[in-house]
């Protein structure tokens, strides 16, 4: 903006707070109400979904697949994006370049942007951009909160899962509620204190079995898993009923 | 006059503007209320110019709920979970300051997304505001910095592995990366002294640095005054009346079937005497 530009939103300022009025109680009124409605909200959110405790830090299970709070979904999906042949330069693409260079231009806009239109209809590039920023940030936050990661990991070494969409579920249930810290399946998780479940499916039981199962485990070893709904049991026990057997 | 003024006044009252006038007298807080409260702003100002004041509520809300989890809450490995645990099942109402701090996170977080929205969208980053925005892109980065310290403190599985492998990014970055993640971690592996010094990052690191940034972008806001919204029927009759101001004149300028001539070059001929006009005629 040159000095020209600059002398004529002072003078259109200053004629705008002219006709204007007090900043109390004028604007705090909107303020105030917005944000008690922002707590209001928040206090509504912890009430309604109370937030459950996780499993304790366990360092010597490396199995467990980590994942971020959502608002780090977009860095963690760029990470895979990036996720390279040959190691160093995509991870430092993903995990230094590209972050830095979206901070540097967030601080930088008013530099960059220095067009002294303000109305947005007539700001092309600007609009453009601002667009794109959201749904880049949109998509690759909702790919993040789609990917088998963040449901609870990927990693079961078994062939087969693909064709049944129950029995991935039940995979993803069995890695994201903690079983492999006592089971074992096709090598991945502990080897103690449950028994290994690579041929549970030949033991030939069905969902409804596996549902009374996990409400109530005999023994006093196992925890009772009471909280899974009904299709949570049924994806569980399509899961456990083909291992050894459908999923090798 | 007012009733009031009549006859002596009462001895509570008189001590009251007593130690009012003498605070004012020493702070000049009357002076700053004024400048503060009573400054004009605009007539029009925008629902969606609400979203500022909201985030630093919900840093507040955070403030006074992070507050009341850190008099329960032992920054040690060994008690950790078990704090955590004690607040979340047996402290009273526990279990809502620790759900209101998790969700006031998330909150902030999308307030702040939406502010910094609204002010790229009204272009209110511009002339004479760059400072307040370069503040502003701070406080952004420093609560998502926020976010990312609070996770490990929870000390359960999912906290644990998720900043080992965000210590590990860190440590992936060329030049400095190394020794950040040492800073991080308070020495070459993840140990009893990582979760401490996440800890005080998270509560005392931080915050101070945004309550420094909050304090900075409200100077500014308040000295700058609040952007008219670029839409205001006050702003849009501005602009009709200069574009009509500038098509009259280029009429003016214009004989009948002449092209428009730019108006940084006078024509002598476009502007007839009155003298001439009539010697025509």
């Amino acid at each position: 903006m040159n000095r020209g530009q600059q002398e004529y939103y002072k003078r259109d300022y200053a004629l705008a707070k002219a006709e204007g009025k007090p900043f109390f109680p004028y604007a705090i009124y909107k303020d105030l109400l917005i944000a008690t409605l922002a707590i209001g909200l928040v206090i509504t959110f912890a009430i309604w979904h109370r937030v459950e405790m996780g499993e304790p830090v366990n360092p010597a299970s490396t199995d467990f697949v980590p994942r971020p709070e959502w608002y780090f979904f977009f860095l963690f999906e760029l990470l895979k994006i990036f996720k390279g042949q040959n190691a160093l330069m995509p991870v430092i693409m993903a995990t230094f370049i590209i972050p830095n260079i979206l901070m540097a231009l967030l601080i930088l806009t008013p530099f960059i942007d220095r067009n002294p239109e303000r109305r947005i209809q007539r700001r092309p590039i600007a609009l453009l951009s601002g667009i794109a920023v959201i749904v880049f940030l949109a998509y690759m936050t909702i790919l993040g909160g789609e990917s088998p990661e963040s449901l609870g990991g990927e990693g079961l070494p078994l062939s087969g899962l693909e064709a049944d969409a129950d029995a991935q579920a039940g995979a993803q249930l069995f890695l994201a509620n903690g079983c492999t810290s006592c089971h074992a399946v096709g090598g991945v998780g502990a080897s103690g204190p449950g028994p290994a479940l690579d041929n549970e499916g030949s033991r030939g039981n069905d969902a409804a079995f596996y549902e009374g199962f996990l409400k109530d485990p005999p023994g006093n070893v196992m925890p009772s898993f009471t909280t899974f709904t009904p299709e949570q049991y049924q994806q569980l026990g399509v899961f456990l009923s083909g291992l050894g057997t459908k999923y090798k | 006059m007012a009733t009031t003024d009549i006859g002596p006044k009462n001895p509570v009252v008189k001590v009251g503007e007593a130690a009012i006038d003498y605070v004012d007298r020493r702070s000049g807080a009357t002076t700053g209320f004024k400048w503060f409260l009573f400054r004009n702003i605009p007539a029009e100002t925008s629902w969606f110019q609400t979203l500022g004041f909201t985030a630093m509520a919900l840093f507040g809300l955070q403030a006074v709920t992070g507050v009341i989890l850190a008099m329960y809450y032992k920054p040690d490995p060994n008690s950790a979970y078990q704090s955590i645990d004690h607040i979340t099942n047996e402290v009273t109402w526990g279990w809502l300051v620790r759900g209101m701090h998790k969700w006031g996170a998330s909150a902030m977080i999308v307030v702040v997304f939406l502010h910094l929205g609204r002010v790229f969208f009204f272009g209110s980053y511009k002339y004479p505001r760059e400072l307040t925005w370069v503040t502003g892109a701070l406080l952004l980065i420093l609560t998502m910095f926020m976010g990312l310290t609070g996770y490990l403190l929870v000390w359960d599985q999912k906290a644990y592995w998720a900043t080992v492998v965000a210590v590990n990014i860190t440590a992936s970055a060329p030049i400095l990366g190394p020794y950040v993640a040492d800073i991080l971690r308070a020495g070459p592996e993840f140990g009893p002294d990582t979760l401490s010094r996440f800890y005080s990052i998270h509560m005392l690191v931080i915050p101070g640095a945004m309550a420094l940034f909050i304090g900075l972008h409200l100077y500014l806001i308040t000295k700058l005054g609040i952007g008219e919204p670029p839409h205001s029927k006050r702003r849009m009759a501005v602009e009709r009346a200069e574009d009509e101001a500038r098509r009259a004149a280029e009429r003016e300028r214009l004989p009948y079937g002449r092209r428009p001539v730019p108006p940084s070059v006078p024509s002598p001929a476009r502007t007839t005497p009155p003298a001439q006009a009539e010697e025509r005629a």
